[in-house]
């Protein structure tokens, strides 16, 4: 009983990474842009199309093609916060809700146009492949995952801290107004904040590659899980959004653990509408009324 | 007087236009024979029916909800229920529906409206989701994933089954009329206004007596009253129900697309919008057939993106500004 | 005569930050006070605990022998108070009329009536000419007037005004003190937050200073511009000249 609830716990910690990473690119495009990113899981599926096609046409494996998709994801938000975003901030909520809204809907049909529902998966040699440690068994293929996910988090949270242009996009975050009195440049932050949120997006896809099937849905899953995660550990709060990724890969393991498999979105669901419910703010301080 | 004067010299040119587009409508189906465009017709009257549903809530008070479907599902499925197992009349089950749907928004609401901005939208995305949940997984609730087809009456008009399409027609002609005449009142009464100044900005409203909670509270109602008579309407058009179908996140989309496209926040806007989407969409199935899954999708996507970049108060600021000239009523809302 | 505003103790903490500390005053019926204080006293932050914005951790305000803490914004309007904000909040999207019949609407929900009492308090703000332009378009001035025309359309007994002088020129600023004086002719009662010491002096018989959210000082104003911790909560330590005319304080900075 011990083991399968520890199991349940492992699996889920390590699902629970990928969903961090997701759900760090909302919180930080919310913190620092101010708007909501709706395509997030799209870009996640992008990322998983893009090493798809890096592995079956040429062979490379996915968490190689991480130095391919996070780049591309990169610039692709760069070009977005440039040509689209930067077009209705200091407007009102519609446009900002539905333009990013919109840019889901769009990159989603458009992968069901161009390469249609079916499943596509890699298979590598560690696909298959798990760790025993006592009476568990820890898959390779998540573990990495796992792994690389907190040292791209940790990636950022150093470069958030440390570096200047870090330092300036908290600023931006904090005190838009006040940071353009300092210098800063806006869009420039703004370019940069969307480049880092959907480069982590596309590494989240690379990652789930070798265990995870690539389909044009597969984004709106975990760009739920990112939400939640979002409001759970307060809006624009990185940390907040990592932890609380990792408690919902937790729950949502221990869901389908014991009460069933089809359970996962329920209790997700649950999670949010309790943290609705009580504590709006979410968990870490700040306010969840824009 | 003077003003008494004008208003008619301004009003008659409008109402001699309403009175146009009025008869035609009537006289359509005497026209059209054709099953088919008798459909996409039908289809625009429904769409904009719940379009404007949305938009007592999403146009006006601004409160962006992407979870509308929740409201269609629950008319639709509590006619049906009522129908199948109680032998209830649909035309009492759809008021019915309405209830419950207006009572379902109230603790949705409580819940949702803690939250401003596109957090408020995602709950309401999360809500329609979990009543879907609750429908597909709770088969003693009702017929669970495969849902139920409505036992067919033949011609039934009492049971709200018809052989002749037209009847349908008439019917969804009936409840786009009812949710026009309920936004032209509401939109030229203080309701209006009070709701216009939430959406514009909540806290300068309260400030000035306006007591918001309470007309949230109050328009989601009547908006989910009447989404949900859209339910059961549709439910008996295609004589079958199931969750899938009932809370389809795409009937959350449109509702609040033809708004935006069209007109948010104006009394002819869904309309507008619904027009020109399902036109499209007629267009896109006869060229293409339903060869490629998502091309509606992708087409509505672009035309949203379009109207958010270049024109986000809709299309209908196009034809407004020729109106405008002629009237020199206040909009309430540009 | 009876206190129109009665605040007895209110304090309210923003986690770290005591903003409004143990704050009392009263206001009379028919007074015009002015709350004045360095940026950051926490001026606007009690115009947000007495008008239903924020509640107060502790403490009582009374508006015409109420307690209103607790009740929501628009109760607290109802009541008779009404405010302006210090950033003007105009709905855009709507004209000015509109604005301002939003307003009325409180009173008397027919249209008609609404529409002759917003007319009303347009014509007293002198925006009669930009009636049906939409609020958007407006100068910020003329925003700073809808605000107060939709405010009085509510028929207040007690107007809070946020900053209304702000950035306004001279003669801008006399016409705005003329205003506030018509209106207390009328019977209202004021509460005005304020930088701009010339109007302060024109339109304030009584005045309260904060400082970090303390009350520093009360009185007549020229009691006020003598008291030597107003003087050092706004600029230091001063050296401190009489006044040289009605209306101007001036004082000189010298090194301390």
């Amino acid at each position: 009983m011990l083991e399968t609830l520890a199991q349940a716990v492992i699996n889920g910690l390590l699902i629970g990474g990928i969903y961090a990473l997701v759900s760090i690119g909302v919180t930080l495009i919310f913190g620092v842009v101010k708007i909501v990113n709706f395509a997030q899981g799209e870009f996640v599926m992008i990322g998983m199309y893009i090493s798809f096609y890096l592995a079956t046409q040429f062979n490379i494996d996915p968490l190689a093609s991480l130095l391919i998709s996070m780049p591309v994801l990169f610039v692709i938000g760069v070009l977005i916060q440039h040509v689209l975003i930067r077009r209705v901030l200091g407007q009102n909520d519609m446009p900002q809700i539905f333009l990013t809204f919109a840019l889901s809907l769009l990159l989603l049909n458009l992968a069901l146009m161009l390469f249609t529902a079916n499943y596509r998966t890699v298979h590598t040699w560690y696909s298959d492949e798990s760790i025993h440690i006592g009476g568990l068994y820890i898959p390779v293929a998540k573990l990495i995952a796992f792994v690389l996910a907190m040292v791209l988090s940790g990636a950022l949270w150093i470069f958030l801290r440390r570096t200047d242009l870090g330092k300036a996009m908290r600023a931006a975050a904090q005190n838009r107004d006040v940071a353009m009195l300092m210098g800063i440049n806006p869009d420039r932050v703004f370019c940069v904040a969307l480049g880092i949120a959907l480069a982590l997006a596309g590494a989240a896809g690379s990652l789930l590659m070798p265990f995870y099937p690539a389909y044009p849905m597969v984004g709106q899953v975990f760009v739920l899980m990112a939400f939640v995660a979002v409001v759970l550990g307060s809006l624009g709060n990185v940390i907040g959004a990592l932890i609380a990724s990792l408690m919902m890969g937790i729950a949502e393991s221990l869901g389908i653990q014991f009460v069933g498999a089809d359970s996962g979105l329920i209790v997700i669901f649950l999670m949010l509408l309790l943290t609705l419910a009580f504590r709006p703010n979410g968990l870490g301080g700040g306010r969840a009324r824009t | 007087m003077r003003t008494q004067a004008n208003l008619i010299r301004l009003l008659a040119p409008r109402l001699l236009g309403l009175a146009l587009v009025a008869s035609v409508l009537i006289a359509l189906p005497l026209v059209v024979k054709s099953s088919f465009a008798l459909d996409i017709f039908i289809r625009i009257l429904l769409f904009s029916f719940i379009g404007v549903a949305w938009n007592l809530m999403g146009g006006y008070a601004k409160q962006l909800s992407l979870g509308h479907a929740a409201y269609f599902g629950l008319g639709a499925y509590s006619s049906t229920i009522l129908q199948v197992d109680f032998g209830i009349s649909p035309w009492i089950g759809m008021i019915i529906g309405g209830i419950v749907a207006m009572l379902a928004s109230l603790p949705i609401g409580a819940l949702c409206f803690r939250l401003r901005g596109p957090y408020f939208t995602i709950a309401t995305i999360a809500t329609a989701q979990v009543l879907m949940l609750i429908f597909l997984k709770f088969r003693d609730l009702a017929w669970g994933a495969e849902g139920t087809t409505i036992p067919n009456l033949g011609n039934a008009p009492l049971m709200m089954q018809f052989d002749a399409k037209a009847a349908y027609y008439y019917i969804v002609l009936g409840l786009l009329a009812i949710g026009l005449a309920i936004t032209y009142r509401i939109e030229h009464s203080w309701m209006g206004y009070y709701l216009v100044a939430i959406g514009e900005d909540e806290d300068a409203a309260e400030a000035i007596g306006v007591n918001a909670p309470r007309m949230k509270r109050d328009i989601y109602m009547i908006s989910a009253f009447l989404t949900a008579l859209a339910g059961t309407f549709y439910t008996q058009y295609i004589y079958f129900i199931d969750p899938a179908t009932a809370f389809n996140f795409n009937i959350s989309i449109e509702a609040a697309l033809v708004s935006i496209v069209g007109g948010i926040g104006t009394l002819w806007g869904p309309v507008i919008g619904t027009i020109l989407l399902e036109t499209t969409s007629a267009l896109l199935q006869s060229w293409l057939g339903s060869s490629f899954g998502g091309v509606q999708l992708t087409v509505y996507s672009l035309i949203l993106m379009a109207v958010i970049l270049w024109r986000p108060t809709g299309l209908i600021g196009l034809i407004g500004e020729a109106s405008r000239r002629l009237s020199r009523r206040k909009p309430v809302s540009a | 005569m009876a206190d129109a505003l009665v605040i007895k103790n209110m304090s309210k903490r923003f986690g770290g930050l005591q903003a409004v500390q143990d704050l009392s005053f009263t206001v009379r019926e028919n007074e015009t006070l002015a709350l004045i204080g360095p940026n950051g006293a926490g001026k606007t932050t009690s115009f947000n605990l007495i008008t239903g914005y924020r509640r107060p951790d502790g403490g009582s305000v009374s508006a015409f022998g109420r307690e209103i803490v607790g009740l929501p914004p628009h109760d607290i309007c109802a009541h008779g108070l009404a405010r302006t904000f210090q950033v003007a909040k105009p709905f855009g999207a709507m004209t000015v009329l509109a604005n301002v019949m939003t307003g009325a609407f409180l009173r008397d929900k027919t249209v008609g009536i609404a529409r002759d009492k917003a007319r009303e308090a347009i014509a007293f703000v002198g925006l009669s000419a930009k009636e049906e332009s939409p609020a958007r378009d407006l100068t910020t001035i003329d925003q700073r007037r809808l605000e107060m025309a939709r405010a009085l359309a509510t028929q207040p007994r007690l107007l809070l005004l946020d900053e209304v002088m702000a950035g306004l020129n001279p003669s801008e600023i006399d016409q705005a003190v003329a205003l506030i004086g018509k209106l207390s002719e009328r019977g209202l009662t004021i509460v005005i937050v304020e930088h701009v010491m010339r109007a302060i002096m024109a339109v304030a018989r009584h005045i309260v200073v904060l400082d970090h959210g303390q009350k520093i000082a009360e009185g007549a104003p020229k009691d006020i511009v003598e008291n030597e911790d107003v003087i050092r909560a706004y600029l230091g330590s001063v050296t401190v000249h009489a006044p040289a005319a009605a209306g101007e304080s001036s004082c000189s900075n010298s090194p301390a």
